[in-house]
C-alpha cells in the first residue's frame, strides 16, 4: 500500500531555496526546538528520567531505611549540607530527615519514578482504551456513537478528582487503584478527541481509496485513519500527563493513593502537613518536584500543540 | 358487635402487657397512690412523694445493679448485686449524667436529646452548626458558681497545624492537642500557654485471637519482644511520655503490679515466631485510624515505625491500612480486624476497672477475640474489693495473665497537653480530658473560644464514647457526682453525698435541693432513676440514644436488663 499522503509534506527550509522532503515528525523537532519554553520542558523532563533511572545510584540513603539508631539524627532535623556549613562530622542530608527519621533527599530522587510511572501509566491507559472507544464512536457513528458518546458525556460531568475519590473509595486506596481510578476519569478526553480526528479523517481522499480497493473495516480504521489521527492525542497526552501526575498526588496526599512508606511525593507532602511551620523542608521539597515535574510537562505539551498545529506552521518560533 | 368486642378484650391485653413490661415502677406508683390520700388527709400540705422504682427480679442477668428506687424526692437508693468500691466514681462520669424526666419523655429518648440535651451545667446548647461550631450560652439558674464567660463556643480541626495557628491569631482561645512539633513553638510564644496532661492514658497494639495467625500465643508473645516501644516513645511523643510496663499507667492504684513488659530481644522473638512455624515471617496489616489522641500524637509515623520494625525484626511484611475513625472503632469492636490494629485509652475515671474491664473484663466487645477466663476472673474478683491492698493480687495475676497472653502490646502512656491564650484565667489540663470551662475566661472577653480535634458525635453522652463528645457534655450536663476540676478526685455535684452500707452493695445518695434544669423543672429523685433506668433496661421504651449501644453503661455495670440474647 502506498503511503499517506500528508505523512511526508513538502517544505520549504529555513533559507527557502531548495526544495526537499521532509516528514513530519522531523519538522515537529525543528519546530519545538525553535521554542524556549518546549527546551526547558525538555531538559526538566530528560533530567527527571535521569534521576528516576539512576535513583539507586545517585541515592545516598534507602529511601524507606529508617535512620534510628544508624545515625545521629533526631526526627525531622533541617537540612544539613557541609558546603553550606553543616560541620563536618554530622551526616550530610541535603534536605533533611522526615517524620519517620529517613533521608528526605533519597525519598525526593526515588518519588521521581513513582510520578513518572503514574504518569505515563495512566495516560497509556486512558489513551488505549480512549482511542479504542473514540475510533469505534467516529468510524462506526449511529447507536454505537450515540451509546459511547453518552457514556464519556456522564464520566466527563462529575469533576475528575472526586471521581477518582469515589472510585478509589470503592476499590480501596492503593497506588494500582488510584492508578485505575485517575486512568478512568481520563478516558473521556482521548475519547472525544480521537473521536473528532477521526471524523474529519474518514472522508479524506485516501481513506476512500483504501476503501474502494476494498481494505476491511479494522484495517482501515487502525491502519489508515488512526496514524493519521494522531498528532491531537500527543499533545492531548503530554498534557494530560501533568494533569495525572496532579491528581495522583491530590489522591495520596489524602491517604488514598500510594501507601506508606512508598516515597510518593503527594504522600510525603500529606504526611508532614501539620508540621508546614515547624519543618517546612518536608513539604517544600516534594511539593518543590510535583511543581518542576508537572511544569515541565506542561511546558513541552504547549510547545507540541503548536509545533504539530499545521496552521501555526511557518509563524511559530 | 363481635368485632368490637375482640378490638376491646385485644387492647386490654396490650394494656396489661404495657404495665407488666412497666414493672416495679407502676406497682410502686399504685401503691404510693393508695397511700397518698389518706396522708393527704390528716396531714394537708405535704404531698407524698411518687417515687419511681427500677428492679431486677434477681441479680443472674449478670449486670450490677438489682434495684434503683427513689426514696423521696431527693434521696436516690442503688441496691447492687456485688460490692462495688469504685461505684462514686463511676457515677461521676459524664455518660451518666441526669437529665429531666419529662425532657427526655418528650424526646422519646433520641431526636433532640442528641443536639439540645437539657442538663443542670453552667452552661445551655443556643446553637449547633453542624460542621462549624457549637455555641453555649451561660446559663444563669445554675446551683453552683456561675460560669465565668457568658458565651462558650467549641470549634474543631483535624490539622493541629491549624489548631495552633488560630491560637497564636488570637481567633480561638484555648486548643487541645498541639502537635509535638509545636510544644516548643507555644512555650517559646510570650502571648501562648501550654498546660501539660499528666499521661493517663494507653497507647496499645492490639490482635485479634481468632484470626491466624495470630490465635497462635507464641506469634504475639514474638512481636510483643520483637518491638522497640522506647524507640518509638523517643522519636514520636513529647516530652512528659513514658513506656508503658502494664496496660493501667501506674497513676492509678494498682494499675502497675505484677511482672513488668517483655524487654526487647529481636533475637528471642525470632525464635520464638520460628517455634510457631514462621521462620520467615508473614504478611499482614496494621489497621489505625487517622486522628490524633494524646496517646498517640503522630498515627502515620509510629505505624510506619511498627511497620518498619516488623520487617526488620521479624521479617513480618505489614501493610498499613489507614481507616475512617467511626468505621475503625465499629470493625475493632466487632472484632473484624485480621492484623495489628494500633488504638488507646484515656481514662474516664481513675479505676482498675476503667482500663481493665473494660478490654479484657467479661463483658467487653470482641476486639481482642476470645476472652481469657485467667484474666477476667481476676478481674472480676478485684472489682469487688474496696481496699487497694486487698485488690493488688487480682490485679497483679490479671497483668501477669495479659502479659503471658499478650492480648495487645502496652506501647506508651503520652503526655499531651492543651494550650491557651496567656491572659487566660483558669487555664488547665484535665486528665481524664474533660476540660471544664465555666471557671476559665479571657480578661474582657465575653466569648471564650475552644478548639478541640473533633466535632462531638452527638451531645446524648450516655450513648457516646468518644472523648470530644464527652468534653462538650461535661459542659452542660451534671451527673450525681464530679471530678475536681483538672484532677481525679471524686466531689460532690448533684448529689450532696452519697453513702454505702458496710458491704458496698446499697448506696443511697442525697440529692441537692431546688437544682434547676436549663427548662426550668426541678431536679428531683425521678429524675435521677429514669436516667439510669432508660440506660439499664433495654426494653425501656426510651432506651433509643444514637446507635443504642450505650457501651459505657454495659462496661462499667455489667450488661443491660432484659438484654435480648
Amino acid at each position: 500500500m502506498e503511503k499517506p499522503v500528508n505523512n511526508n509534506i513538502a517544505k520549504l527550509d529555513a533559507e527557502g531555496l531548495s526544495l526537499k522532503s521532509v516528514s513530519l515528525w522531523q519538522i515537529t523537532w525543528r519546530r519545538l526546538f525553535r521554542r524556549k519554553s518546549a527546551i526547558v520542558g525538555l531538559v526538566i523532563l530528560g533530567g527527571l528520567v535521569l534521576i528516576a533511572l539512576t535513583a539507586d545510584w545517585i541515592a545516598p540513603y534507602d529511601p524507606i531505611a529508617v535512620l534510628i539508631d544508624v545515625e545521629d539524627v533526631r526526627v525531622r532535623q533541617a537540612p544539613c549540607i557541609h558546603l553550606f556549613g553543616c560541620p563536618e562530622d554530622q551526616p550530610q542530608h541535603i534536605m533533611g530527615i522526615d517524620g519517620n527519621v529517613r533521608d528526605e533527599f533519597s525519598r525526593v530522587l526515588y518519588g521521581s519514578r513513582y510520578s513518572l510511572f503514574i504518569g505515563f501509566a495512566t495516560v497509556g491507559f486512558a489513551i488505549v482504551v480512549g482511542t479504542f472507544l473514540g475510533a469505534m464512536a467516529g468510524y462506526l457513528g449511529g447507536w454505537m456513537d450515540n451509546v459511547i458518546m453518552r457514556v464519556m458525556d456522564v464520566l466527563l460531568a462529575f469533576p475528575s478528582l472526586l471521581l477518582a475519590i469515589a472510585i478509589v473509595s470503592v476499590l480501596g486506596p492503593g497506588l494500582t487503584n488510584a492508578l485505575l481510578a485517575i486512568g478512568i476519569v481520563s478516558v473521556p478526553a482521548y475519547a472525544r478527541v480521537v473521536r473528532a480526528s477521526v471524523l474529519s479523517v474518514r472522508e479524506m481522499d485516501f481513506v476512500s481509496a483504501s476503501r474502494a480497493v476494498g481494505g476491511s473495516t479494522l484495517y482501515i480504521l487502525f491502519g489508515r485513519i488512526l496514524p493519521n489521527a494522531l498528532t491531537p492525542l500527543i499533545v492531548q497526552g503530554t498534557l494530560g500527563i501533568a494533569t495525572a501526575i496532579l491528581d495522583a498526588a491530590a489522591l495520596s496526599f489524602l491517604g488514598l493513593g500510594a501507601q506508606p512508606p512508598l516515597p510518593e511525593w503527594g504522600s510525603m507532602v500529606g504526611a508532614e502537613r501539620n508540621q508546614v511551620f515547624t519543618a517546612p523542608h518536608l513539604v517544600f521539597y516534594p511539593g518543590l518536584a510535583i511543581m518542576l515535574t508537572v511544569l515541565a510537562f506542561n511546558l513541552l505539551g504547549d510547545g507540541l500543540r503548536d509545533a504539530l498545529d499545521p496552521r501555526l506552521g511557518h509563524v511559530s518560533g | 358487635m363481635k368485632q368490637k368486642l375482640f378490638l376491646l378484650m385485644s387492647l386490654m391485653v396490650l394494656v396489661s402487657m404495657l404495665l407488666v413490661s412497666c414493672g416495679g415502677a407502676t406497682e410502686a406508683a399504685t401503691e404510693a397512690a393508695t397511700e397518698a390520700p389518706t396522708e393527704a388527709a390528716t396531714e394537708a400540705p405535704v404531698e407524698a412523694y411518687d417515687g419511681m422504682v427500677s428492679e431486677a427480679p434477681n441479680c443472674d442477668y449478670g449486670g450490677e445493679f438489682l434495684r434503683i428506687e427513689a426514696v423521696d424526692e431527693y434521696t436516690v437508693q442503688f441496691t447492687l448485686c456485688y460490692p462495688d468500691p469504685a461505684f462514686p466514681s463511676k457515677i461521676a462520669f459524664t455518660a451518666f449524667a441526669i437529665l429531666p424526666s419529662e425532657y427526655v419523655e418528650a424526646s422519646g429518648g433520641a431526636g433532640d436529646l442528641l443536639t439540645h440535651p437539657i442538663g443542670t451545667g453552667p452552661y445551655m446548647v443556643a446553637d449547633w452548626v453542624r460542621g462549624e461550631q457549637l455555641v453555649l450560652t451561660r446559663f444563669d439558674g445554675y446551683w453552683g458558681d456561675a460560669a465565668l464567660t457568658p458565651t462558650l463556643v467549641f470549634r474543631w480541626s483535624t490539622e493541629s497545624a491549624q489548631r495552633v495557628l488560630e491560637l497564636q491569631a488570637g481567633t480561638v482561645d484555648g486548643i487541645d492537642n498541639p502537635g509535638p512539633g509545636d510544644f516548643a513553638v507555644i512555650q517559646a510564644d510570650p502571648g501562648l500557654q501550654l498546660v501539660a496532661r499528666p499521661a493517663l492514658n494507653i497507647f496499645y497494639i492490639g490482635f485479634n485471637n481468632t484470626y491466624p495467625p495470630f490465635d497462635d500465643e507464641r506469634v504475639r508473645q514474638a512481636i510483643a519482644m520483637s518491638i522497640d516501644r522506647q524507640r518509638i516513645v523517643d522519636n514520636f511523643y513529647p516530652v512528659g511520655s513514658e513506656v508503658a510496663s502494664h496496660f493501667t499507667p501506674c497513676a492509678i492504684p494498682n494499675g502497675c503490679v505484677g511482672e513488668a513488659w517483655y524487654t526487647f530481644d529481636p533475637e528471642a522473638g525470632r525464635a520464638l515466631l520460628a517455634d510457631a512455624g514462621y521462620p520467615d515471617g508473614f504478611t499482614t496489616s496494621i489497621f489505625f485510624r487517622d486522628v490524633v489522641r494524646g496517646y498517640l500524637p503522630q498515627v502515620s509515623n509510629v505505624a510506619q515505625d511498627i511497620q518498619a520494625q516488623l520487617l526488620e525484626n521479624l521479617n513480618i511484611d505489614a501493610q498499613v491500612v489507614s481507616m475512617e475513625s467511626g468505621a475503625f472503632l465499629d470493625a475493632a469492636d466487632s472484632g473484624q480486624l485480621d492484623g495489628l490494629h494500633l488504638l488507646g485509652w484515656g481514662a474516664d475515671y481513675p479505676d482498675q476497672t476503667n482500663f481493665l474491664d473494660y478490654h479484657f473484663g467479661s463483658g467487653s466487645s470482641n476486639q481482642f477475640g476470645e476472652k481469657w477466663p485467667d484474666i477476667y476472673e481476676n478481674l472480676a474478683a478485684g472489682a469487688q474489693l474496696a481496699d487497694d491492698a486487698a485488690r493488688a493480687p487480682y490485679y497483679e495475676a490479671a497483668n501477669n495473665a495479659i502479659r503471658q497472653h499478650v492480648p495487645m502490646i502496652p506501647v506508651a502512656h503520652g503526655g499531651s497537653a492543651t494550650a491557651y491564650d496567656a491572659a487566660a484565667v483558669g487555664a488547665h489540663a484535665s486528665p481524664l480530658g474533660n476540660e471544664y470551662f465555666a471557671v476559665m475566661e479571657v480578661p474582657g472577653q465575653d466569648t471564650f473560644v475552644w478548639m478541640q480535634n473533633a466535632e462531638p458525635i452527638s451531645l446524648f453522652c450516655a450513648d457516646e464514647t468518644d472523648g470530644e463528645s464527652l468534653r462538650a457534655c461535661e459542659q452542660v450536663t451534671e451527673a450525681l457526682l464530679a471530678y475536681e476540676v483538672g484532677g481525679t478526685a471524686v466531689k460532690p455535684s448533684l448529689a450532696e453525698r452519697c453513702e454505702a452500707n458496710a458491704d458496698l452493695t446499697v448506696w443511697t445518695c442525697y440529692l441537692r435541693q431546688g437544682v434547676q434544669f436549663h427548662d426550668g423543672t426541678t431536679l428531683d429523685a425521678n429524675d435521677v432513676v429514669l436516667s439510669f433506668t432508660l440506660q439499664w433496661d433495654a426494653n425501656h421504651p426510651l432506651h433509643v440514644g444514637n446507635t443504642g449501644a450505650f457501651t459505657y453503661f454495659t462496661s462499667l455495670f455489667g450488661g443491660f436488663l432484659n438484654a435480648d440474647e
